[in-house]
């Protein structure tokens, strides 16, 4: 066995390597913070989820208030129905998207029409990205609180897509979070890993929709 | 720590090694055209090692020992292999061959790791050593010693029996009173056998008087047999051997009896076409309850309990192999469950699942197969306006569109509307169905499957009447009944 040990430094060699790990040091410092800002920076064009600017956080009789398009599961259990309802109006389309999700998520329809979302249901947060992709981050309860089945699952889903789909310009597709998170699924059987597009399959055919007035 | 002492640790360390305790191991077998005869195996250090006299003894080489070079050397017909003590790697005729454990020299015998049978020994001999250490056996030249790994499957209707054999070879199956032989045109078998589930159909699964065969002693509820072979994935065969019951009642097809000295080939080929293997995906389970009904029924047991009983139906009836990505109630992902289907080289993949609605009063059973998105414009593109036609209910048959997608499912998603439209049909003539009974939607579970795959919502359990019924086995029976119904159809379309 042949091993040799290192020699005795002088105090220049020892000089030289702190400086040297000083360096270090303040190089992975500044790669780190750098990293950071980066990731912490949107893509470009990307809209990040900003507070309602529109006078819907002040919810009086003046809010001006459009007409938008919710989805409600039919008569028959089968089928999506749209139906008119009034929505605070938000400026620019991300505040928008968030003001018809939260009507979507809270609205109890008037019979015979009846909601697909699981009561307490909630919203996280919404983006929208530079390919007019919609990111909708919405509450774990919304997991935990669904019956389940692929049926009622299409019919969750594909709510909360027609929704922004049919009310925001220019959105092309829509993907649901969960808690902040990409998803699998929301009850163990739609796709959720990617955006989805609007569902007409889903809906009833016009001239047999029944729209009954809003409630409001 | 100085350099001396550094070099009295590692001293002591050998000494440790070498004193380190010695045992009487089991057997290797060495197999050859001249047949079997055990080597002795000593654990040293908890390693299979083998003297080097037995060496020379089994295999006709000569040693001689070098005491002033600490060196052995083992030859034959002029050609040698130089060891030394303590270095794990030796000389063959000059080149370098590594061991994983250094030779040991004790009591005045040299042993040696078994590596270096197939590693050392075979560039000596010239001749291929195959040690296969699970079954602790070495097989010498070109002796035929297939693996045959047996596997029994209790049914209520039958026993399958089946052999995965490796490399695939053939079989031949012959009755005997009271008994069933099947010989493999092999040399030797190394073969592992399971102990027998409690039936009645097989009283014995043995080795056989000559070592290519396997004996099944026959039970009193076997009447006879039927053999099917298939692929079970890359470089094994697979060879069912299914005891039936004296009298099937309502099969629609008598199982064919094979003749008494049928000659089957294990194919080393998959074959193009059939149904040979389907994969039952039991919905949810473990963790992952699914929906539930208003009395408290689970949809996961429910899905496991069909599963069950489809598997019953399809092996007595079909002959097909079937697996299950679930046995019992545990979680199972959604990745998982394809990736089963696809490992076991699966001809249908079917997911079993139970329904809810926020419409109490919507019932029926359904069925989904894939239907894909993506926003590149591209695929859409290459997709192009690909339709198909699948059968509708009562006859006839209508188009559908297809948006195919890169995933292991599109490929297949015309044979999947098609297996679909089968079982939609022939739920149709027992079941209830919902208005809506044949559906596309992206659904998870299929996603993967490279294989026909479909999602079959058996009913309800947000209806009450359906809950009851999911619950009964008389329902499950007639789901069963139906889903093997729509597999012997599709099976009649695959093959056509």
């Amino acid at each position: 066995m042949n091993i040799k040990l290192p020699r005795k430094l002088t105090p220049g060699q020892w000089a030289a390597i702190a400086a040297g790990t000083a360096a270090a040091l303040l190089f992975a410092w500044a790669v780190i913070g750098g990293l950071t800002r980066v990731l912490n920076t949107p893509a470009p064009g990307a809209a990040i989820d900003a507070p309602i600017t529109a006078p819907s956080a002040l919810a009086g009789p003046a809010v001006p208030r459009i007409k938008a398009t919710l989805y409600f599961a039919a008569e028959d259990g089968l089928r999506l129905v749209p139906a008119e309802r009034d929505v605070p109006l938000a400026v620019g389309a991300v505040a928008q998207a968030r003001s018809i999700l939260e009507a979507q998520l809270s609205a109890e329809p008037a019979a015979p029409l009846l909601s697909t979302i699981p009561k307490g249901a909630t919203l996280r947060g919404v983006f929208i990205s530079a390919r007019n992709e919609a990111f909708v981050d919405l509450d774990p309860v919304i997991r935990t609180a669904h019956p389940g089945g692929s049926h009622q699952e299409l019919m969750t889903v594909y709510t909360i897509v027609n929704a922004l789909l049919t009310n925001v310009p220019n959105l092309q597709e829509v993907q649901i979070l969960i808690g902040g998170q990409e998803v699998d699924t929301l009850a163990g059987h739609v796709d959720l890993r990617r955006p989805l597009r609007k569902n007409e399959g889903l809906l009833l055919p016009p001239t047999s929709t029944p729209t009954p007035p809003s409630p409001q | 720590m100085t350099v001396t002492h550094l070099r009295w640790t590692a001293v002591a360390a050998v000494l440790a090694l070498s004193l380190a305790v010695a045992a009487q191991a089991p057997p290797l077998t060495v197999l050859s055209r001249e047949g079997r005869k055990p080597l002795p195996i000593t654990a040293i250090n908890n390693l299979d090692y083998v003297a080097v006299d037995d060496l020379n003894s089994a295999f006709g080489t000569s040693a001689r020992e070098d005491r002033l070079a600490g060196g052995l050397t083992i030859s034959l017909r002029g050609r040698s292999i130089v060891l030394t003590v303590e270095q794990n790697v030796v000389s063959v005729s000059g080149r370098l061959v590594n061991l994983p454990s250094p030779p040991v020299r004790r009591d005045n015998r040299w042993f040696v790791p078994v590596e270096f049978l197939p590693r050392a020994l075979s560039l000596l001999l010239d001749t291929r050593l195959d040690l296969r250490r699970p079954a602790r056996l070495l097989v010498v030249g070109d002796v035929r010693v297939p693996r045959v790994v047996a596997r029994v499957d209790a049914g209520i209707t039958n026993v399958a029996v089946t052999f995965e054999v490796t490399p695939p070879t053939e079989a031949r199956v012959t009755a005997q009173a009271g008994r069933l032989v099947v010989q493999f045109e092999a040399d030797v078998l190394d073969l592992a056998l399971p102990s027998l589930p409690p039936q009645t159909f097989l009283t014995g699964l043995t080795a056989g008087d000559t070592p290519n065969t396997v004996v099944l002693t026959t039970g009193p509820r076997y009447a006879s047999y039927r053999v099917t072979t298939s692929q079970a994935d890359a470089g094994s065969g697979r060879l069912t051997v299914d005891l039936l019951p004296a009298a099937t009642t309502d099969a629609p097809a008598a199982p064919a009896v094979a003749a008494p000295d049928a000659r089957l080939v294990i194919p080393s080929q998959a074959p193009a076409t059939g149904l040979r293997t389907v994969v039952i995906d039991p919905g949810h389970g473990g963790e992952e309850l699914g929906t539930q009904g208003a009395k408290g029924t689970l949809e996961k047991d429910v899905t496991l309990s069909v599963a069950r009983r489809l598997r019953t139906l399809i092996e007595s009836r079909l002959g097909a192999k079937v697996f299950l990505t679930r046995e019992d109630d545990r979680t199972v992902s959604l990745d998982d469950r394809s990736a089963f289907a696809n490992n076991h080289q699966a001809d249908v993949f079917l997911s079993l699942h139970a329904n809810s609605a926020v419409r109490p009063a919507l019932k029926g059973a359904e069925v989904y197969f894939l239907t894909v998105e993506r926003a590149d414009e591209e695929a859409r593109k290459r997709a192009g306006d690909q339709a198909t036609t699948l059968p509708a209910l009562g006859g006839g048959s209508r188009d559908i569109d297809l948006i195919l997608w890169e995933t292991a499912q599109a490929r297949y998603l015309e044979q999947s509307a098609a297996l679909a439209g089968f079982v939609e049909q022939a739920l149709a003539d027992r079941v209830e169905m919902s208005p809506r009974a044949v559906r596309q939607a992206p659904l998870r579970v299929l996603v993967g499957a490279n294989m026909p795959a479909a999602l079959v919502e058996i009913g309800y359990l947000s209806n009450a009447e359906q809950e009851t019924q999911l619950a009964s086995g008389s329902y499950q029976d007639q789901v069963a009944q139906a889903l093997l119904d729509a597999l012997i159809k599709f099976r009649g379309f695959l093959e056509h």
